[in-house]
């Protein structure tokens, strides 16, 4: 195991610099100049001059590269363009309301969506497995800009009991200690995952009953009960491992959609804000920290696997 | 019976929604919409509402580009420091000095002009130091040291034209000019940059004595000056950079304005855009503020609209999307979205104008763009199909000024001509065709009109353009906002009616800029031909339309590389003598040397109906809430 973590690691190092590397030679593609860009139409060529100096952009690229994974070695991102922060303390202050409101609603879908797949599983082909699978069609069909925009409406405006806004604190105590705000945009990011989450559950459970062991552990005497939770949930669910595996990076880089119709300033709006607005230096920070999160997110599934079904082992075989 | 007598004088005028929608509202309605009345409350709490995903980021009023905007500078900054001379007026949309809010009487001009002296009034700092002509040396000294770092600078203008500064009294300034200039132009253009600086903030390190970075008393222009203000910049840059600190540092306690931050008083400045501002109880201006005003960050227009809906705002805007009746007039609101009733509706129009660039050195259509969008003719038929007031009113409900030259023709001004506003391109299909056809063009009505005379004689195509040369172009224009995608999407068309063939690309803004906003340079390929990002040109802190940085020859913001010797002419004579801006502003409307775009108004202001002073509102996106106060609702 210690053997596969460090081919692992070495991995990782090379995927995150491949990444960056990459997305920094894209950015750099785009055709004008960031100076122009940030400093708009009445800016003089002396002005664009100073910018292009004190942002490197004056160096050949190679040089501003190599300076950006100099910096980058040193947990030094950069200063955005255009909020007058460096891009360290606007993702510091992004990243944890995103983690607390994907990571609610992604805690939220599992505490639902789970039972709800074996749940469709042991009523499968009746009434209320149809049922539940056409709420998850629809709750997967309905985009979130709508889901949201008319729960607001409805649980805010029409009948006040939530609020229109997500939390405005800065602290994470502070949104933390406003749960009346966090209930509807978290709603309505559980509501697309609860979807796909039952409909994984629910196949995976299907198939892990046909199994020859499920077979066996009924031949042995196993009741439905032990059959269901002990022998089938445990391979049924590495597909949903695998799900929030990879969803880390997804839950690290933000639900730009809920986050803007909630007015809720996380990592998906930080993100797109910038690339918007061409702010480099936070657009590749935001890039750097998701593709981290989404490296540690398949580690962490992988170890997880292991842990699951003592089965699969990661030898050096 | 109160309601009963409401309903009858509704009833009365033809504007009859108008009046259901202000029905409820404490006081009563004035010939604009706006109420007035009502018993005064004092103090109180305004929420106020952030543009979209723009926040103030910037404390320090001397900046750069990426720092320059109207959320930095006239909605924060100037609340607490307050620019030499104040343009606009509260709860009004005149465009002229304020001079009952500068913080210095006008400045009176001799020697030919050549020379100004300023006398200040006797305005304070928060820490009981008057505003002295030092702390205006201040500024300018630093100016002089750090022109790359002001957002404002141009060569050749303010500072470069100011050959000194020399303070005369505590209350009086002399400044040396290089050569005479225009009053009017030199005080609307370059005095309006200044913002005094106190001696609180000439130091180089945090708890150093007050002027002891040596910047605001050292000779003006003097190395050692520069290097002392170097210094001092360096520092105060440092200092404003760290925004958590803006409400708990010194340095930024120090104002004279109506408002603060400081924590002291009880104000706040969070980075993530909430601002608290409060009253400066010792601000020595003619109004002092009695409102707390807390500005609230909204990441859409849409999730604003909600926290409206929610009554969670008190002045606020409504996206453009949910006004639900147009308006005849873009300065007077129609009827606001039924679902507000505890709002009135606030067009705010700023003193700005927009256009889409050609680009007159394109090397694009074939290597013949740039000598097509040299002939007059070819732009005067161009903008000749674009029939702004139409689409202000179908695409902008109403809410949009049109552009039909340098000088905007709304909000009200002195300084519009009657032929600027006479339109002098009206929509008119016909006379295009007519311009291309009697100028050698074969006309193919959505095809692609071709050269068939080249020459330079009057019925030829023009200089440069071969046989053949075709009208075959690419507009490249900021996409994602609706409205502006719909006037795209008619220009085109009407473009193609009359066979100048137009191809449409969106991009972000950012792109568009970077690739429209630089002039062309020579000998380098300028394979660019038309750019439209949206936001055309504001005049602030040049207040004064006199055209210098965009159409002079060779000018930073010559997007299109416009260039005629009488345009050239024309504006050094508004620059310099007292020439009327006339003559320059209807040879550039009638020049067309972009096309004009119309302008939509910079924001759908909802204010509460029990709130006073907000409506009309500044032209140059100032804030004066000093003049708010509650009514009893």
């Amino acid at each position: 195991m210690i053997g596969f973590l460090v081919r692992r690691l070495i991995q990782a190092v090379l995927v995150v610099l491949g990444v960056i590397a990459f997305m920094f030679i894209l950015i750099h593609l785009i055709p004008g100049g960031e100076a122009r860009a940030v400093l708009g139409p009445k800016a003089q060529p002396i002005a664009i001059a100073q910018f292009n100096k004190v942002n490197g952009l004056d160096l050949p690229l190679w040089d501003q590269f190599a300076h950006y994974v100099w910096n980058l070695s040193r947990f030094d991102l950069g200063r955005s363009y255009t909020l007058n922060q460096s891009v360290t303390s606007l993702i510091a202050e992004a990243l944890p309301k995103t983690l607390i409101l994907v990571g609610l609603a992604t805690l939220l879908a599992l505490v639902i969506a789970i039972p709800m797949g074996i749940y469709q599983v042991v009523r499968r082909n009746k009434w209320d497995d149809y049922v539940l699978t056409g709420v998850a069609f629809i709750l997967y069909a309905v985009p979130a800009f709508l889901l949201g925009t008319l729960l607001i409406l409805w649980f805010a405006i029409y009948i006040p009991i939530f609020s229109t806004e997500a939390p405005q604190s800065d602290s994470i105590w502070g949104i933390l200690s406003d749960p009346k705000a966090l209930v509807l945009p978290v709603v309505t990011l559980a509501a697309i995952s609860i979807a796909s989450f039952s409909r994984y559950m629910r196949s995976s459970m299907m198939e892990t009953m046909t199994e020859d062991f499920v077979r066996t552990a009924r031949a042995k005497g196993a009741g439905p009960q032990r059959v269901l939770y002990v022998h089938a949930l445990r391979n049924a669910i590495i597909p949903i491992i695998t799900l929030l595996g990879l969803s880390l990076g997804t839950i690290v880089s933000g639900a730009v959609i809920t986050e803007s119709v909630f007015n809720y300033p996380g990592m998906g709006l930080l993100a797109i804000n910038s690339a918007f607005k061409e702010d480099l230096p936070t657009l590749l920070g935001v890039t750097f920290v998701v593709t981290i999160a989404t490296i540690v997110g398949n580690l962490i599934a992988d170890i997880l696997y292991a842990v699951v079904d003592p089965r699969i082992r990661y030898a050096k075989s | 019976m109160k309601g009963l007598l409401m309903r009858g004088a509704c009833a009365a005028v033809a504007a009859a929604a108008v009046c259901v929608s202000f029905a409820g509202i404490a006081g009563s309605a004035g010939a604009s919409g706006i109420p007035t009345g009502g018993t005064k409350v004092s103090g109180g709490t305004v929420r106020w509402a952030e543009p979209p995903s723009t926040s103030p980021t910037y404390i320090f009023p001397f900046m750069t580009g990426s720092e320059s905007s109207v959320s930095n500078i006239s909605q924060f900054q100037y609340l607490m420091y307050r620019p030499l001379y104040v343009f606009g007026f509260p709860g009004n949309t005149n465009t002229t000095l304020n001079p009952t809010l500068s913080l210095a009487s006008l400045p009176s001009y001799s020697n030919g002009n050549t020379e100004a002296t300023i006398a200040l009034k006797n305005y304070k700092w928060s820490n009981g130091e008057t505003v002295t002509a030092t702390d205006v040396l201040f500024f300018m000294n630093m100016l002089h040291a750090e022109t790359a770092n002001w957002f404002d600078y141009v060569p050749g203008l303010f500072p470069d034209n100011v050959k000194s500064v020399v303070v005369n009294s505590p209350s009086s300034i002399t400044f040396t000019f290089n050569k005479a200039y225009e009053p009017t132009w030199m005080t609307y253009n370059e005095f309006s940059q200044i913002t005094p600086f106190p001696t609180a903030w000439d130091v180089t390190a945090t708890g150093a004595a007050s002027g002891s970075g040596g910047c605001s008393g050292g000779a003006y222009a003097a190395a050692s000056t520069d290097a002392a203000c170097a210094k001092v910049w360096t520092f105060l840059q440092a200092q404003a950079s760290d925004l958590t600190s803006y409400a708990t540092n010194p340095i930024w306690g120090v104002v004279d304005g109506p408002y603060t931050i400081a924590a002291s008083k009880g104000g706040s400045f969070q980075s993530t855009g909430q601002v608290t501002m409060v009253p400066n109880p010792s601000y020595s201006g003619p109004q002092k503020a009695s409102v707390t005003v807390i500005q609230e960050p909204y990441t859409t227009d849409n999730a604003e609209f909600d926290a409206l809906l929610g009554n969670n705002l008190d002045i606020g805007y409504a996206p453009q999307q949910d006004i639900t009746k147009p308006t005849t007039n873009a300065s007077i609101a129609g009827p606001n979205n039924p679902r507000l009733t505890n709002f009135y509706l606030s067009p705010w129009i700023l003193y700005s104008f927009n256009y889409a660039v050609l680009k007159f050195e394109s090397t694009g259509d074939g290597g013949n763009a740039g000598a097509i969008y040299k002939q007059l003719y070819v732009r005067q038929a161009m903008q000749s199909v674009v029939d702004q007031t139409a689409m202000i009113q179908k695409f902008l409900a109403g809410y949009g000024v049109p552009t039909y030259g340098p000088v905007p023709v709304l909000p009200k001004n002195d300084l519009v001509d009657s032929y600027e506003k006479s339109n002098p391109y009206p929509y008119n299909p016909a006379h295009a065709e007519s311009l291309l056809k009697s100028h050698g063009w074969k006309v193919v009505p959505n095809g692609v009109d071709t050269c068939q005379k080249a020459g330079t004689g009057p019925s030829d195509c023009g200089a440069g353009i071969p046989q053949g040369a075709q009208l075959n172009f690419t507009m490249v224009y900021v996409s994602g906002t609706q409205w502006q995608q719909q006037v795209m999407n008619v220009e085109q068309s009407a473009w193609n009616a009359i066979g100048i063939k137009t191809q449409l690309v969106g991009n972000t803004f950012p792109t568009v800029i970077s690739a429209y906003g630089p002039p062309c340079t020579t000998g380098q390929p300028c394979t660019v031909e038309e750019g439209w990002w949206g936001g055309g040109w504001e005049y602030s802190p040049d207040y004064y339309p006199s055209g210098e940085t965009l159409f002079s020859t060779g000018a930073g913001s010559n997007a299109g590389n416009y260039s005629s010797a009488k345009a050239d002419s024309l504006i050094a004579a508004t620059d310099t003598t007292e020439a009327s801006l006339d003559s320059y502003e209807n040879y550039i409307a009638q020049q067309v040397p972009e096309i004009w775009e119309p302008n939509a108004d910079y924001e759908l202001s909802e204010v509460r109906n029990t709130l006073r002073g907000v409506a009309p509102q500044n032209p140059f996106a100032n804030l004066f809430p000093e003049y708010w106060y509650y009514v009893k609702g």
